[in-house]
């Protein structure tokens, strides 16, 4: 899974928001490293600081409403010590992002093509009318029929999945080395996803550049993705390639996921659904923060927190059991799950 | 489900059943209006067109499709929340359609909605007791209120002693169990639960698509089940129609649409979906990928709504640019292709149809 120079490299970071309530954990210890030509995903349910990681990287939290500690090197800089300025000259240039809702990210007063314009000349002293052909190349690419025409639109007579294809289009001005896509397709249909999802492959392969996709649908990033984090309460649970990921899942977290996920390919098994809700990030049970929802928690659970590494399962993850006991839990686990009939 | 609808009797009797619910040509045309004080009409969405249906006493009916697609529409047209432009809705056997608001009234109890945002759907202002307890209130039943919304909050898995709290105190999973609980309340027949477990997390949507299994099987319920995810339509559905710009193309047995889909949407639809971790790797590779969005309903093209993207028209054809002239200019007729399967399509997808290589074309 491993491939290419290392773009980003993530140590330790702990992202904390002091409130009245008390002190938000919303990443608390999270280490993991993308490479160059690698979809990197994330996935976990909402409020696990997926998002949070990301926008932390890109210096898009305010530091003065939050405690980081960390490294976060981004082709041999940390991100974390760079001054706003020298921050800005990183961000969109060599390090992209795109969000969401599209339709949040563009201005609605201006046309679209102008706003890309804008991305280029906001790094490189061009002339406008050779960052104008540079935008219709673009967005010639990520295949805007007419882009000489659809330049001059304005967002709203973009469909969701133009803006979206817009917003990759300004993502990759200056081709960036990481583009991070942060739920880049929750907001469209499954015939648009499907379309966007191959568009940022082909964007990888083309442009040689890493990407981390961010999600919740585990579909998603067992479609694209080559590594994947499951991350909970702001901590990494599991980290391995997609195929080991998904055959052989290590953490009970990640068992539980898969097991939730009503299946397209096959009806007819009950769901097993994981039992309660996340914790609050204000008060994160103490030890591993998914014991209290684990079927499979003993002794030292709830006291010593499971460090993120290599048990003899073969990739890293963050649960005590030792890699026998996992073997046997998850095949006992597949067993129940094909013999445990649907309701109807 | 009770051992009265076990699926193989109700695919044996379905045809001796009476439906629960039929609709008949359901359209509804929203005006877009022009001018201040004369508003004239110049356009019309059409959010749903001539739509026909059955839904059977104990089944669950998915319906699926894109948004914008008319699904919600269709929902809010049968539980008359929204007039029709036309058509015919009949529910136990009585022609509900032309019915006004006072006497469709007796009729709401016997179908009920639960939402999509379960944040949205709740009055902030309000206790859950009082949520969950203002149907007996509308509907004047007899009998101790307290008592009964606390019974519905134990059968949806809510510690009745939070009575007395307000939604906020709730989380996501927990506020859509009130919307199942106050959906319950007076015994329906129908529950027309509309994207019920999109807004949430996937762990918290397993616990509410068992719960809305369990409330099936010991209330004898039906449901019309709306949602976009497919996956979760196949886990709850008996049968699923699908919607493409307004109109069902397809409607067939669960398992058959899946494993057998004849119109070319639904196949691709069906190719879009992320297969997950059984099929990991493999899914990329057998996408059928549309070209284009979906069409404006305010001008719907003519014919089939899906022939400007449909890859089959163009394997008929033999062209890429060409569709056949029969899908351009007539609407297909909603035809039978076999046991209880039904679909909307010149040219229905066969075995061996390379829809991928067409689309990809």
């Amino acid at each position: 899974m491993a491939q290419g120079e290392v773009l980003l490299e993530v140590k330790d970071l702990h992202v904390h928001f002091p409130t009245p309530d008390g002190v938000v954990k919303a990443v608390d210890g999270l280490s993991f490293t993308v490479h160059r030509g690698e979809t990197f995903g994330i996935v976990g349910e909402s409020g696990s600081g997926k998002s949070v990681t990301n926008l932390t990287a890109l210096g898009l939290i305010n530091l003065k409403s939050a405690h980081v500690t960390g490294e976060i090197n981004f082709l041999g800089r940390d991100l974390l010590k760079l001054d706003k300025e020298e921050l800005r000259k990183v961000r969109g240039k060599d390090l992209a992002m795109i969000f969401q809702d599209p339709f949040a990210c563009l201005h609605p007063f201006y046309r679209v093509g102008d706003q890309i314009v804008e991305a280029i000349l906001c790094h490189d002293d061009v002339p406008k009318r050779q960052a104008t052909d540079r935008t219709v190349e673009l967005l010639a690419a990520v295949g805007i029929p007419r882009p000489r025409e659809r330049f001059r639109d304005y967002p709203h007579q973009y469909s969701g999945g133009m803006r979206q294809r817009a917003m990759i289009a300004m993502a990759l001005v200056h081709n960036p080395a990481l583009l991070i896509a942060d739920e880049p397709t929750t907001a469209l249909d499954v015939t648009v996803q499907a379309q966007i999802l191959e568009l940022i492959e082909k964007v990888k392969n083309d442009f040689n550049i890493g990407v981390i996709l961010i999600t919740h649908d585990l579909g998603v990033i067992a479609d694209v993705a080559q590594t994947v984090m499951v991350m909970y309460a702001g901590k990494g649970m599991e980290i391995g390639g997609r195929d080991v990921l998904f055959t052989n899942p290590l953490h009970p977290y990640t068992w539980g996921l898969l097991e939730s996920i009503p299946n397209v390919t096959q009806k007819g098994t009950r769901l097993v659904p994981i039992e309660g809700s996340p914790p609050s990030l204000i008060n994160v049970p103490p030890g591993c923060p998914f014991h209290p929802r684990c079927p499979h928690r003993f002794d030292p659970c709830d006291k010593e927190v499971p460090e993120l590494m290599d048990r003899g399962g073969g990739h890293p993850e963050a649960c005590h059991l030792s890699a026998e006991d996992k073997k046997r839990l998850w095949s006992q686990r597949q067993e129940r799950r094909v013999t445990v009939p649907a309701a109807s | 489900m009770t051992e009265t609808f076990t699926a193989a009797q109700q695919e044996a009797g379905r045809h001796s059943v009476e439906p629960l619910l039929r609709a008949e040509a359901l359209t509804k045309y929203f005006p877009i209006t022009k001018g201040i004080i004369f508003q004239k009409e110049v356009a019309a969405v059409h959010a749903v067109e001539s739509v026909d249906f059955e839904i059977y006493p104990g089944e669950t009916l998915g319906l699926v499709g894109e948004s914008g697609c008319g699904k919600s529409t269709t929902a809010r047209l049968i539980t008359k929340l929204i007039p029709l432009t036309s058509g015919k809705i009949w529910f136990e056997g009585e022609d509900i359609s032309k019915m006004n608001n006072r006497q469709i009234r007796p009729l709401r109890r016997e179908m009920q909605m639960i939402f999509q945002d379960p944040y949205a759907s709740l009055n902030p202002r309000k206790t859950v007791g009082t949520i969950i307890g203002t149907p007996f209130k509308i509907h004047k039943t007899e009998g101790d209120t307290k008592r009964r919304v606390q019974d519905l909050m134990d059968r949806v898995g809510l510690n009745p002693e939070h009575y007395n709290r307000y939604p906020h105190e709730f989380s996501g999973g927990q506020r859509q169990r009130i919307g199942v609980a106050r959906a319950l309340a007076l015994r329906p027949k129908l529950i027309i639960c509309d994207e019920p477990v999109s807004a949430l997390d996937v762990s918290i949507q397993a616990q509410i698509l068992n719960l809305l299994e369990d409330l099936q099987s010991e209330f004898s319920l039906t449901y019309l089940f709306i949602s976009h995810d497919l996956g979760v339509v196949r886990h709850i559905s008996d049968r699923i129609a699908v919607m493409y710009l307004g109109r069902i193309v397809e409607l067939a047995d669960a398992v058959d649409l899946y494993d057998n889909p004849k119109h070319p949407y639904t196949a691709s639809l069906l190719s879009a979906v992320p297969k997950g971790y059984e099929a990991a790797g493999a899914a990329l590779t057998q996408r059928i990928t549309l070209t284009g969005d979906v069409p404006s309903p305010i001008d719907p093209p003519s014919g089939c709504p899906f022939h400007p993207r449909c890859p089959k028209a163009r394997i008929v054809s033999g062209s890429d640019t060409e569709v056949p002239e029969n899908c351009k200019n007539d609407m297909p007729p909603f035809g039978q292709l076999g046991t209880d399967h039904y679909a909307a399509c010149w040219y229905p997808a066969g075995e061996g149809d390379d829809l991928q290589e067409a689309a990809h074309a």
